[in-house]
């Protein structure tokens, strides 16, 4: 009998290289639906275990211990990426056409729940190479210099990692993160880990663990990145790879938070190590939010957004506060359902319209009318709109920074859903309304598998934002404690509370009672687009009265001194003098010149003689 | 089971609140009329005109979600109104806070903003990145002052807001609370749709902007949401930074004391272009709140 919680693991990659190997139209489908489904099923199974026990596993391979464990979190974390994983084997029957995406699509859904369910840092960063060796073929089918950089920074967030964990090793002696943690525990106290030390690791984590999740500045590849490859597979990349960046920072938490507190101390009754992680989620989301703002690319549009949205996450659990942690863990939920969805959305549109940039598209909702619905819940849900499960994360983030007084932090929140606000309202206008370009009159609705995939997504937004109680009941169970406090439908911190069901209810009645006084009013006469105001001219269909390029002019231009600077280029040129310096250094020692390579033979004997060698 | 005082209370203050908003808004009108040493409609003008809009024979559509913008723009008033105490009726209030109410008063712009999107037109498109401009730009100050409020009084509690308020004095007494205050009336300003920050509807430039396709039982459902609207946030004001009010006639002063500050702003100063008044909130309004803040830390 092999254990479950390796079935939870490598299902997925199994299913995989059947698929792989069969390949074979329909078949290959169904195995990758059922091989993402196994996990949701185990997971789903196994939890009346997890909230009463932990379930463990290890396994020595090579000399190595590596160990598995289920428990409250790790089980979170795990069924949120398996929820979004069946969502993209659901939508990928419908836009993959290869059998090479799912290998790798399903090879980076063992990855991810691999990394979620380890306990140890060997299985840990095997199975973190594993998730983005095959993000990164993913995209290297599509594009190879937006692959090339994302690789490269992964790499470079990889190795700081091992580093490290090295340091880590050499400090403690062991590798499983329960001994570390007891380790660190007590080290905090003896102080044998030197200050410097303890900073440089924590600066090395942050680096792996900001280049997964996209903080900036390490955030260039994910624009990149997500659009670059299949979209439903971004479905996953960006609602559930990303996860494992934030759930790197709770890592850090766990493991060395009392080490660091006792090092770096406090900041103005914040933990300095913490609110560096605050401030880090703060310009994340400012940043990339403005930057989602201003984009003329559908996809380019939800990469940026997924960028700020994971900084809320950062931000929440940078607050410190038991709260901010619950606020963090719910926004892991809600942005892994609202971000799923809009990809899945994107999907759909650049499947059924062949195109991605706003100024090709507009007046969708009559032709897609149920991508246009979902589409609509996952805006209200980003939007954070009351009854939906974005606004009840949101909502607990603002409680925690608030209350733990990070008022500036607490600023960049709002700042970031106004934004947030401005970049949805420009998606739902390019696509949806207005005018419908000619070429885009035998659009049809997306096929049945993209559409189960986005129910399955949509159910949760309304759900867990009607009766956000579910969630938080469970995220009390991880954090030990009433947390977060009231019934299914109520959500009460010291300070505050929220009753969904009630806002819901207050809605409706609302929209009642304003559905009456139109109906009450005169019958309606259904007009087309084209029979409008435009100041009195009488207009055809070859005007073009939709606002498609550069809706936003004028913030750019408010923003002119701002965006002259750019992290992409920075990087870019960065990338270029490596190169040119790589290339001078080639030329300058491997010069053909048979002389010059007796003189480094001198040289080199030069120096052993006066090292005393010869 | 059933409340039958919550449910009583509930229909009364709603009653009550799009009567005033409709008197408010005609306040607005008369009150702009004798600054320009006109006559000005009667007080109860905005109640003919959209008791006029409403009776029209037939209005157009352009769909289902550009009929749907402007009811759900009014049912969120609806809902973010229930949410206030007003007054000596607490309605809802217990059970959401600031933050939920702060979010359910920017609801209806993304209803109307639906709406608007739907129809097509170019004006309205203006309108709504205008519309949404001005919300990014004012939303870090607005924030900022809500925030410098809640540190101060630790409570993101609309009622305990004003409780403390009743034993401790007004929240503008209180020097740092002052500054969030003048912040916040600047923001109030573009909340209300007022100028020099009516770049949304900015009539004169670009035709009343999102609601230019707007007319008969439509536009007749936008004058009503404005009403509600108009109400529920000259209320959120008095209760976050004028002590709340005991009873509906105290509401009712401090609520018309609030609109005649923002009818004589609005009154005197030209419109902004929006990159002035992006460039503007992102001056002083967010220096002041940051004082603010820092001082109630």
């Amino acid at each position: 009998m092999i254990n479950e919680l390796l079935i939870i693991i490598f299902a997925p990659l199994v299913a995989g290289v059947i698929a792989w190997a069969l390949d074979i139209k329909g078949l290959r489908e169904l195995i990758g639906i059922v091989g993402a489904a196994v996990p949701l099923a185990y997971l789903a199974k196994l939890y009346p275990t997890v909230i009463s026990e932990t379930v463990d596993y290890s396994l020595t391979i090579s000399g190595f211990t590596l160990q598995f464990q289920l428990n409250t979190m790790t089980w979170y974390f795990a069924t949120v990426a398996s929820l979004v994983g069946i969502a993209m084997a659901f939508g990928m029957a419908s836009t993959s056409k290869s059998s090479y995406d799912w290998l790798f699509a399903l090879m980076s859904f063992t990855g991810v729940v691999g990394v979620f369910l380890s306990q140890d840092f060997i299985s840990f960063f095997l199975l973190w190479e594993l998730m983005t060796f095959a993000s990164f073929m993913m995209v290297l089918r599509r594009n190879r210099h937006e692959s090339l950089k994302y690789f490269v920074l992964s790499v470079i967030g990889a190795y700081a990692m091992l580093i490290a964990i090295g340091i880590l090793y050499a400090k403690t002696g062991a590798l499983d993160f329960e001994s570390i943690r007891q380790a660190m525990y007590i080290d905090a106290s003896l102080g044998t880990m030197s200050t410097r030390e303890t900073v440089l690791v924590f600066a090395l984590f942050l680096t792996a663990f900001g280049v997964k999740a996209g903080a900036v500045p390490l955030h260039v590849w994910a624009p990149g990145a997500y659009s670059e490859t299949d979209q439903s597979y971004t479905t996953f990349f960006s609602g559930a790879l990303s996860k494992a960046g934030a759930y790197g920072f709770l890592l850090l938490y766990i493991l060395m938070g009392y080490k660091l507190y006792a090092t770096l101390g406090t900041f103005h009754g914040h933990l300095t190590f913490a609110y560096i992680i605050a401030w880090m989620g703060a310009i994340t989301v400012v940043v990339a939010s403005f930057l989602a703002v201003l984009q003329e690319d559908i996809r380019k549009l939800f990469a940026y957004s997924s960028v700020g949205q994971v900084g809320y996450i950062l931000l929440a659990f940078g607050v410190g506060s038991t709260l901010g942690l619950a606020g963090g863990l719910f926004h892991v939920l809600s942005h892994a359902v609202f971000k799923g969805l809009f990809w899945l959305v994107t999907a759909a549109i650049i499947l059924q319209t062949g195109k991605t940039q706003f100024k090709d598209m507009g007046g969708l909702a009559r032709k897609m009318p149920f991508t246009f619905a979902m589409g609509l819940i996952a805006v209200l849900s980003l939007a954070g709109i009351p009854p939906l499960a974005g606004f009840a994360s949101k909502w607990l983030i603002y409680e925690a920074a608030i209350q733990a007084h990070m008022p500036l932090v607490a600023g960049a929140i709002f700042l970031g859903s106004g934004l947030a606000f401005a970049y949805v309202v420009r998606f739902l206008y390019s696509v949806w309304f207005g005018q419908r370009p000619s070429d885009l009159e035998d659009v049809k609705e997306a096929p049945l598998p993209l559409l189960i995939a986005m129910a399955i997504l949509a159910i949760p937004n309304l759900v867990f934002g009607v009766a956000p109680g579910l969630v938080t009941e469970y995220l009390n169970k991880i954090l030990g404690g009433e947390v977060v406090g009231g019934d299914y439908y109520r959500l009460v911190t010291p300070t505050g509370t929220y009753n969904a069901l009630l806002v819901t209810i207050a809605l409706v009645i609302g929209i009642a009672i304003a559905g009456l006084v139109y109906l009450y009013g005169a019958r309606v006469r259904k007009i087309p687009v084209t029979n409008t105001y435009q100041s009195g001219n009488p207009v055809t269909e070859e005007f073009n009265l939709s606002i498609r390029r550069n809706f936003y002019r004028p913030l750019a231009e408010a923003l002119e001194f701002w965006l002259k600077y750019s992290w992409d280029r920075f990087y870019e040129r960065l990338a270029g003098l490596t190169e040119d310096f790589a290339d001078s250094l080639r030329q300058a020692f491997y010069n053909g010149n048979v002389q010059s390579y007796s003189w480094y033979l001198a040289i080199v004997l030069l120096i052993l003689a006066l090292w005393g060698v010869l | 089971m059933i409340d039958w005082k919550l449910v009583l209370e509930v229909i009364g203050i709603l009653i009550y609140a799009t009567f005033m908003g409709f008197i408010f808004m005609g306040i607005e009108r008369k009150a702009m009329a004798r600054i320009q040493r006109r006559v000005g409609p009667p007080i109860y003008q905005p109640i003919i005109d959209t008791l006029k809009l409403l009776g029209k024979k037939e209005s157009v559509t352009h769909g289902f979600i550009y009929d749907f913008g402007p009811v759900f723009a009014m049912g969120a008033s609806i809902a973010a109104l229930l949410f206030l105490p007003i007054a000596n009726f607490q309605l809802f209030s217990s059970n959401a806070d600031l933050i939920v109410v702060a979010y359910m008063l920017e609801v209806p712009m993304l209803g109307i903003m639906l709406g608007a999107m739907s129809s097509g037109n170019p004006y309205s498109a203006v309108g709504v990145q205008r519309g949404l401009l001005t919300m990014v730009a004012m939303q870090l100050p607005y924030g900022l002052a809500l925030i410098a409020l809640i540190q101060h009084w630790g409570t993101f509690k609309l009622g305990e807001i004003v409780a403390l308020q009743q034993t401790q004095g007004w929240s503008i007494t209180v020097p740092a609370l002052l500054l969030a205050f003048i912040v916040f009336d600047i923001v109030f300003q573009a909340l209300l749709g007022l100028e020099p920050f009516d770049i949304i509807t900015a009539p004169a430039e670009i035709s009343m902007g999102p609601m230019v396709e707007y007319g008969g039982k439509h536009a007749a459902l936008l004058f009503t949401q404005h009403a509600i609207q108009l109400f529920a946030e000259t209320a959120f004001f008095a209760i976050l930074f004028l002590g709340g009010a005991s009873n509906l006639l105290e509401l009712l002063i401090k609520q018309i004391a609030v609109l005649f500050i923002a009818i004589f702003v609005a009154s005197i100063y030209p419109r902004f272009t929006i990159d002035q008044a992006a460039k503007f909130f992102w001056k002083w309004p967010t220096i002041l709140g940051i004082i603010a803040v820092l001082l109630t830390v």
